[in-house]
């Protein structure tokens, strides 16, 4: 299987601190890959580097075979990597049918009947102003935004976060549907358990470097994994 | 019946607050988009003045394009303002500069030397008097309305603001450069994630907002027949009061109290010396920051 996008010993320095170091990430032409690991240690940062927002200091981002990592952030939506970021960064003061229009483009308004079937929820509030809808709802409506664009890779940056447990479900199976429309997706969760149940491959961060990765079903069963990540000892990282 | 006086200072009031409207809304997008004041706003109004008077003098064309000519000076200047004085400020994007207080700070200083050396430079070219204008292209011929006197001005500055403002609205409602610009406005780092170019659309506000102001500067030359480099200045400021009364980022904000403002202003002359009419607006300034921090629309607050 071809890989659509190979990210290649990414690293990256802030001022004196390593915030990345030496990362490789492959996402194949679909399926759904993760990066976990716990609050801080660099998965948020990585996804900036893939979007354009940083610029990572060594390394190369290939999206097709083309590096993508001295690319400004639009040139890089240009070629087709949309992000739901972590935060949402939602129009908060626009109306729902606005967000969802200027993420789709220059496609405009063409996805958007895709998009609000993913998302019964947004057409309910299409007129409604974004920052006033619910956490989960803004969720949606970040997701659905990122996907207007019709994506080659799909960046999903802590979908859970903040969410009840009921909506983290809903929005699991919702990557997984869009998993299977056929869409490369590139995951980064804190809830590891959650991430490995839907993810094809995973790979875990610890202080800027990939420390285990492989196939997510092996993650799972993986006792440092279980350990460190899925409770299955008590431990402070959990 | 409202006493004559009252209705022809009303009338007066009404361009003036119009002029100042024109001038709010380049201060408002421009703040929206950078969160930024930009202090050279009152110097693109001289310098579309200026643009104006010179076609007239040399060449003599129609007024519309005298006009034209003025806004399309002004979208000019203020293409080159935000890339002299706002975008080598924008290099430094990691984010403790975009947090930092003393890099907004040092782009108003920058945006303040800018306007000196416009207008010091206007003075040196043009010298500081008032230049006159060709009498023919005075819009001050008198036109009576019942009891009171307005003139061809006031209707010509009226009509050009109402499809100015009209325009503005459409363009930022229902085009996608307008989208891009309330997008930027409203969360920077979520239009970068849309694929939005930030930078061309902080270069399109400049552009917008200049016109304007430049389209106010020639409007006022020819109204009052006066044209001098420090014109700019008082409109500025009564800009920049509209501006924090309608809520910083507010344009419907800024142009109601933009109105509000040129027609107390001229209703104040009934009450005290026309000299002293200046001080309305800086009263304005000052009664909004003491009770209404946030502006006299902030509760409702869209920006752009």
């Amino acid at each position: 299987m071809s890989n659509i996008l190979e990210i290649k010993k990414l690293s990256l320095k802030i001022g004196i601190q390593d915030i990345l170091h030496d990362i490789s990430v492959t996402v194949p032409q679909q399926g759904i890959v993760s990066v976990l690991g716990a609050n801080g240690v660099g998965k948020t940062s990585l996804m900036r580097c893939i979007s354009g927002i940083y610029h990572p200091t060594g390394g190369q981002i290939l999206l097709e075979g083309e590096d993508i990592s001295k690319l400004k952030s639009h040139q890089i939506v240009d070629r087709g990597i949309m992000q739901a970021p972590e935060g949402r960064q939602i129009f908060s003061n626009m109306s729902v049918l606005e967000n969802l229009i200027i993420g789709g483009g220059p496609l405009g308004r063409q996805e958007l009947d895709h998009v609000l079937a993913l998302f019964p929820r947004l057409e309910e509030r299409l007129k409604q102003q974004a920052g006033s809808m619910s956490g989960g709802e803004q969720q949606m409506l970040c997701i659905g935004r990122a996907l207007m664009r019709k994506p080659k890779v799909l960046l999903l940056d802590e979908p859970s976060l903040g969410l009840a447990p009921r909506l983290v479900g809903f929005i699991c199976d919702l990557v997984s549907k869009i998993r299977s429309e056929g869409y490369a997706v590139l995951l980064v969760e804190q809830n590891v358990k959650a991430a490995l149940r839907i993810s094809d491959m995973a790979a875990v961060i610890e202080h800027g470097k990939i420390v285990i990765e492989g196939d997510a079903k092996a993650l799972s069963n993986d006792p440092r994994v279980a350990e460190a990540y899925l409770g299955g000892h008590v431990h402070e990282s959990a | 019946m409202l006493d004559p006086y009252i209705l022809q200072q009303l009338a007066i009031g009404l361009s003036l607050g119009m002029i100042y409207a024109l001038m709010a809304i380049g201060f408002t997008l421009i703040f929206g988009v950078l969160n930024v004041v930009n202090f050279a706003h009152g110097e693109i109004y001289t310098i579309g003045a200026f643009a104006g008077l010179m076609v007239i003098s040399v060449f003599g064309p129609p007024l519309l394009v005298v006009l034209f000519i003025a806004l399309a000076t002004g979208a000019l200047a203020g293409f080159g303002l935000e890339r002299l004085a706002f975008r080598p400020f924008r290099r430094f994007s990691d984010e403790a500069s975009l947090k930092s207080r003393a890099m907004r700070e040092a782009t108003l200083m920058s945006s303040l030397a800018m306007s000196i050396i416009a207008r010091e430079a206007m003075e040196m070219i043009f010298g500081s008097q008032f230049q006159s204008v060709d009498l023919a292209y005075l819009i001050n011929k008198p036109i009576g309305i019942g009891p009171i006197t307005i003139v061809n001005g006031d209707l010509i500055i009226f009509g050009i603001t109402v499809v100015m403002l009209g325009g503005l609205q459409w363009l930022l409602k229902k085009s996608p450069v307008g989208l891009s610009i309330r997008a930027v406005s409203n969360n920077a780092l979520g239009a970068k994630y849309c694929g939005i170019n930030t930078d061309r659309t902080i270069i399109i506000t400049f552009v917008i907002g200049s016109a304007m102001g430049a389209l106010a500067g020639i409007l006022v030359g020819l109204y009052y027949g006066a044209i001098f480099p420090s014109m700019g200045f008082t409109p500025g400021i009564k800009a920049f009061v509209a501006m924090v009364m309608g809520g910083l980022s507010s344009i419907p904000g800024a142009v109601i109290s933009a109105i509000i403002l040129g027609l107390s202003e001229s209703l104040s002359t009934s009450f005290m010396s026309s000299v002293w009419s200046d001080m309305v607006a800086y009263a304005f300034l000052l009664l909004t920051l003491i009770f209404f921090p946030q502006g006299l629309f902030g509760a409702r607050r869209e920006r752009v």
